[in-house]
Formats: structure tokens, C-alpha cells, sequence
């Protein structure tokens, strides 16, 4: 290979540049999807309607909001991971526009990894649109509580309205609120990764959508069926295996979910934020490398 | 090694058919030897196995047994994809994608950037004649226009060799005269042209070498010359001659013990006359 071609240098085995000419592609297919707008605003409209729910005290006001905005955004962005990545590479492989993509000098990892990352993408933006609306409701709700009890107490001594104004702002925004989101966010990922793997070799998108529909809810359950297993069966090697196997095909995602401890307000150990974190970004990974190796004996 | 631009040996691809005894073979046994800088015209009825070919040769998809090279490189290594541009057959891009944002994204995963890539992507919708709808979405493009930017992004990374599968299908005459001259273009700059066809007038026209595949079996092999001379037979086209003048070159044959066996007035062809019709001002702009 004498003659230069085009100035272009020796080939990498792995290239950010290609996976993130992937990634921006993905997003742009995805940010035209109908369902993504719908889901979106429909979260949205959820978040902000908590404002209005019946409120005894801010306390209970508070954690309403919180249970239902956090509630809602899980929900959103687990659907939107779902059905945002069922579609992306049987769509590519139907349309033979992966034909093209990989008759140039693209690995397929790269291909799986790109198009993965334009889930990420696009469910971080989303998050984020969500965090705001999120953010500024609860922020809006704390000011009116705040103003409201300074009126009401306003003949009250001084350090009795710090006490009350301080009780407040516990209850309302503390930054316990910010690793529940990024859990959510990870759980998210978690399930992306996982529909790009069941896509690989599904053959219907339906299949892949039904199929991690019974994983979500399998998902959310194994942690009690586990225990109860745990009881009758000897702890033995052979079940240690089978348990982590099924753990690999369901993952726990109840360990996700902390967002109950968030809304009464307990404060989240760091520890157990950093193991959850450590466990989604492991779960992701494995999964893609999983998607990766059938995509890599697939006959397109 | 060799250095040979393709090399295929042993080929042969078999497709299970689900819920079926007799699977599809598609390919049997296949050689073939594409020397740089010809145009090899891969020839063949409907489902006879030229698309497969391409498909492996390209890497997409995996032989059963045998193998395929380019350049040297086997074909399941992605490097073997740097030196080779591709057009699959009706190729289907991202159609919300403008034609240049197309260009540009497959410049990427070709490894252009910058400046470069934006020459490169101005150069070749120039050159597929593109450049009026270059921002236009491809959900709004005709099934010619898609095939033009097709041919450009299997340029894009000026490759040294061109695997074209179908390369005029659904192109009107003066678009595959075009991409004729295109073809003949990349030829003269040295570039190695692999492409399928059914037209056969157009192969002609073109290709240095044919193989004609019938049922996954290559049936016939060479340079195309040879394959179609009628060797005891010379053609003389004449220009103003007289019939005075053509029977005293018949004469002349008979006295050497030549024949003359055909006489007739040169006709155009249906081509060039549709040419010549459309070729108006409008397409010139
Ligand atoms: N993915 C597949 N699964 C099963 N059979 C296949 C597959 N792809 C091709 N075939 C079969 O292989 C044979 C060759 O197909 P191929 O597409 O290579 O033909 P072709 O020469 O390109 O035809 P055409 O001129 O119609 O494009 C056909 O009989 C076809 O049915
Ligand atoms: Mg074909």
C-alpha cells in the first residue's frame, strides 16, 4: 500500500471520531421520533400537575411532588430506552443502510457502541429537560411555603421562623434529590443496553419490546423471588451460578430504585449511591459487549 | 499474497431457508482474479448470485466456505474496507439527511475531517451532479438522485477500488451515460471498477473483463474482447462512400477470397437519439 489514498492514516482498530459520526447520526433518527415529543411532554405535563395536588401539610406537599415527578421521570425514561433502542438496528438492517456504513472501515463494535450512545444522549437531554421542569417546580413550590409561613409567623420570635424556614428547605430541595436522578438516569442505560442486546437477534421489534417488558417487571421483582429461593434451596455453587445467571438476564433493577427513600427524605449513603452507580455502568457495559458479539455473527 | 485488487477462491455461500429441507446455494465454488485497474463486469440473470458475491467480497457477509481478498487484505478484516468504495444494490441512505450532511457522515466513517472533508464532499456532489438539491432532505430525492449520491459516497475516500452493484439501475439515460463516464474516468486514473449488471449493452461498452454467473457457477470468464470477437470477421465503417466506391471494395474482397457479407446504412441508436432529444438548455444550466 504504497500510494497514499487521500491522506487518510493508517486504519485504528477503534476511532472516536467514526463512533461519534455514529452517535450524532442516532440522535438526529431518534429526535424525530413522534413517541419521543409525546412521552417528553407527557412527563412534562405529569411534573407539573403535582403543584396542584391536595396538600395537608409541606411536608406531605413536598413529597408528593417528589414522589411523583421522580416516579414519573423513571417511568419515562426507562419506555423511551425501551422503545427508543428496539427500533435502531433492525430499522438499519431493513433499510440496508447498514450495508453502507459497514462497507466502509467501521468494526461493528464501533456500530454498537455508536448507536448506543445515541440513546444515552438522547435520555440524558431528556433527563435534563425533566431535572429542570423538576427543579424549578419544587423551587417555585418552596418560595410560595417560604413566603406564605414568614406572613404567617410574622410576630412569632426570631429563631421560631429560622427553625420553620429551615424545616422547610430540608423538606424541599436538599441534594439528596441529585444522585436519585442520576440512579434513574443509569437505570435508563442499563435497559438501553439491554434492548440493543435483545435486539441484535430478535426478529420482530415487538418481540424485543415484550420481551423487556417481562424484564422490567421480572426485574423489579428478583430481588424478593431471589431471597425466597435463597430459603429453600442449599447455598451451594450450582445455585450461585444459576442466581447470577438469572441475575445477568434480569437485572435487579429494584437496587435502582431509591427514589422512595429520597421522597420521606432520608439522606442516601454515599456508599450505596457508588455501588448502584458501579453496578449500572457494569450492567451497561456487559450488555454491550454482549450486543456487540452477536451483532459480530449476524448474516445481515 | 497477491497483488491482485480481488481475489476470490473457493467461493461458496449456502442460505438456510427456515422451515425448509433444501437450502439456497447461491454461490458454488466461485474464482476470480480482478486485476488493478480494469473494469470487471460481473454478468448474470436475477438471482444468480452477483450480489452475494459483491456482499462478500465486501465483508457483509460470511462465506460458507472459500475466501475473498482485496488488495491482499482478507475481506473479514475491516481494514480490507480502506481501499474499496461500495454501492449496494437500490441503495436506501438516512432520508433526513440532506444529500451533503449524507456525504459528510460517511467522509467520517472514512476517517476525513475538517477542511478536507468538505472539499471532498463539493468535488463529488459536483461531480454526480447534485450541487442545485445538495441541501435538500433525501426523503425528497428520486430513486436516480439516490443512486447518484450513492456512487458519490463510495468515492468520497477517493478509494482504489470501486465495487458497484447495479450502478445504473433506475437511471435515466443520461444518468447512466454519466455514470458511464465516470466509470471510464476512474478506469483512466487507475482505479479498479468491480460492478454487476444485467444491461448488457452497457457492460459492453465498458468492461475490460466479464464473468457471467448463471445459478452461483461462473460459466464464462475473460477479457471481453476476446469473449465476443468473431475471429474470421473484420466491420469497415464508411463515411461518404459511394455505392460506386463499396462495389469496388467488394470486388476487391472477392478477388482475395473475402466475403463481403453485410451491407447496410449506419443507424444511431435509440440511446443517442433520446440523448440529443432531452439534452435541452435547461439540463446545461
Ligand atoms: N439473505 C438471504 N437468505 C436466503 N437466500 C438468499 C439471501 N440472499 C440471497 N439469497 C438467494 O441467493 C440467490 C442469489 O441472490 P443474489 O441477490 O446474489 O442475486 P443477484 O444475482 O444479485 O440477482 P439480481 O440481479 O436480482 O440482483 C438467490 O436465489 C436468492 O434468493
Ligand atoms: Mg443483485
Amino acid at each position: 500500500m504504497s500510494n497514499k489514498t487521500a491522506g487518510i492514516n493508517r486504519h485504528r482498530s477503534f476511532s472516536l471520531a467514526r463512533v461519534f459520526a455514529i452517535t450524532t447520526n442516532t440522535l438526529t433518527e431518534l429526535t424525530r421520533l413522534k413517541v419521543f415529543y409525546i412521552l417528553l411532554i407527557f412527563a412534562l405535563l405529569l411534573i407539573g400537575s403535582s403543584v396542584f395536588m391536595a396538600r395537608l401539610t409541606f411536608q406531605q406537599e413536598f413529597q408528593i411532588l417528589k414522589d411523583v415527578s421522580l416516579g414519573a421521570m423513571s417511568i419515562f425514561t426507562s419506555l423511551l430506552a425501551i422503545i427508543a433502542t428496539a427500533r435502531l438496528i433492525p430499522q438499519d438492517i431493513e433499510d440496508r443502510t447498514v450495508y453502507t456504513i459497514l462497507a466502509k472501515p467501521v468494526p461493528r463494535f464501533e456500530y454498537i457502541v455508536g448507536k448506543l450512545t445515541g440513546v444515552l444522549l438522547l435520555l440524558s437531554i431528556s433527563m435534563l429537560v425533566m431535572s429542570a421542569m423538576f427543579l424549578a417546580v419544587l423551587y417555585l413550590r418552596e418560595q410560595t411555603v417560604l413566603h406564605e409561613t414568614l406572613r404567617q409567623m410574622s410576630a412569632a420570635p426570631r429563631e421560631q421562623i429560622d427553625d420553620a424556614l429551615r424545616a422547610i428547605r430540608s423538606s424541599a430541595l436538599n441534594i439528596d434529590i441529585l444522585p436519585g436522578i442520576v440512579i434513574i438516569y443509569l437505570k435508563a442505560c442499563l435497559l438501553a443496553a439491554l434492548t440493543l442486546f435483545v435486539s441484535t437477534f430478535a426478529t420482530t421489534n415487538i418481540f424485543t419490546i415484550v420481551v423487556m417488558v417481562v424484564i422490567y417487571f421480572i426485574g423489579h421483582l428478583q430481588a424478593t423471588a431471589r431471597e425466597y429461593w435463597l430459603q429453600e434451596h442449599s447455598t451451594g455453587w450450582m445455585t450461585r451460578a444459576f442466581l447470577a445467571l438469572v441475575a445477568l438476564i434480569f437485572p435487579d433493577l429494584q437496587t435502582f430504585n431509591l427514589v422512595d427513600d429520597i421522597v420521606v427524605g432520608a439522606a442516601i449513603p454515599l456508599g450505596l449511591v457508588a455501588k448502584t452507580v458501579v453496578l449500572g455502568v457494569f450492567y451497561t457495559t456487559i450488555y454491550t459487549f454482549l450486543a456487540a458479539f452477536v451483532f459480530y455473527g449476524k448474516e445481515l | 499474497m497477491s497483488d491482485a485488487a480481488v481475489t476470490v477462491s473457493g467461493l461458496t455461500k449456502v442460505f438456510p431457508v427456515p422451515f425448509h429441507r433444501e437450502p439456497v446455494i447461491a454461490v458454488r465454488n466461485l474464482d476470480l482474479r480482478i486485476e488493478p485497474g480494469e473494469v470487471y463486469g460481473l454478468l448474470g440473470p436475477n438471482g444468480s448470485g452477483k450480489s452475494t458475491t459483491l456482499k462478500i467480497i465486501l465483508g457483509l457477509v460470511s462465506p460458507t466456505r472459500g475466501r475473498t481478498e482485496i488488495f491482499g487484505r482478507d475481506s473479514s478484516l475491516v481494514e480490507s474496507r480502506e481501499a474499496v468504495g461500495f454501492l449496494p444494490e437500490n441503495p436506501y441512505f438516512y432520508k433526513y439527511l440532506t444529500g451533503e450532511e449524507t456525504l459528510r457522515f460517511f467522509g467520517k466513517l472514512c476517517g476525513l475531517s475538517g477542511s478536507r472533508l468538505r472539499e471532498r464532499a463539493d468535488q463529488l456532489l459536483e461531480l454526480v451532479g447534485l450541487t442545485n438539491v445538495r441541501s435538500r432532505r433525501l426523503s425528497t430525492y428520486s430513486k436516480g438522485m439516490l443512486q447518484r449520491i450513492g456512487l458519490a459516497q463510495a468515492l468520497i475516500h477517493e478509494p482504489k477500488l470501486v465495487v458497484l452493484d447495479e450502478p445504473t439501475a433506475g437511471v435515466d439515460p443520461a444518468g447512466s451515460c454519466d455514470i458511464r463516464n465516470l466509470i471510464v474516468d476512474l478506469k483512466r486514473r487507475g482505479i479498479t471498477v468491480l460492478l454487476s449488471s444485467h444491461l448488457l449493452a452497457q457492460a459492453q461498452e465498458i468492461c475490460d473483463h466479464v464473468g457471467i454467473l448463471a445459478n452461483g457457477v461462473l460459466v464464462r470468464e475473460g477479457r471481453l474482447e476476446e469473449l465476443i470477437a468473431i475471429e474470421n470477421r473484420t466491420e469497415l465503417v464508411l463515411e461518404n462512400a459511394s455505392d460506386a466506391l463499396v462495389d469496388r471494395i467488394n470486388a476487391l474482397a472477392t478477388s482475395s477470397n473475402a466475403k463481403l457479407i453485410a451491407r447496410r446504412r449506419s443507424t444511431t441508436t435509440l440511446e443517442r437519439l433520446f440523448l440529443d432529444a432531452t439534452n435541452n438548455p435547461k439540463e446545461k444550466s
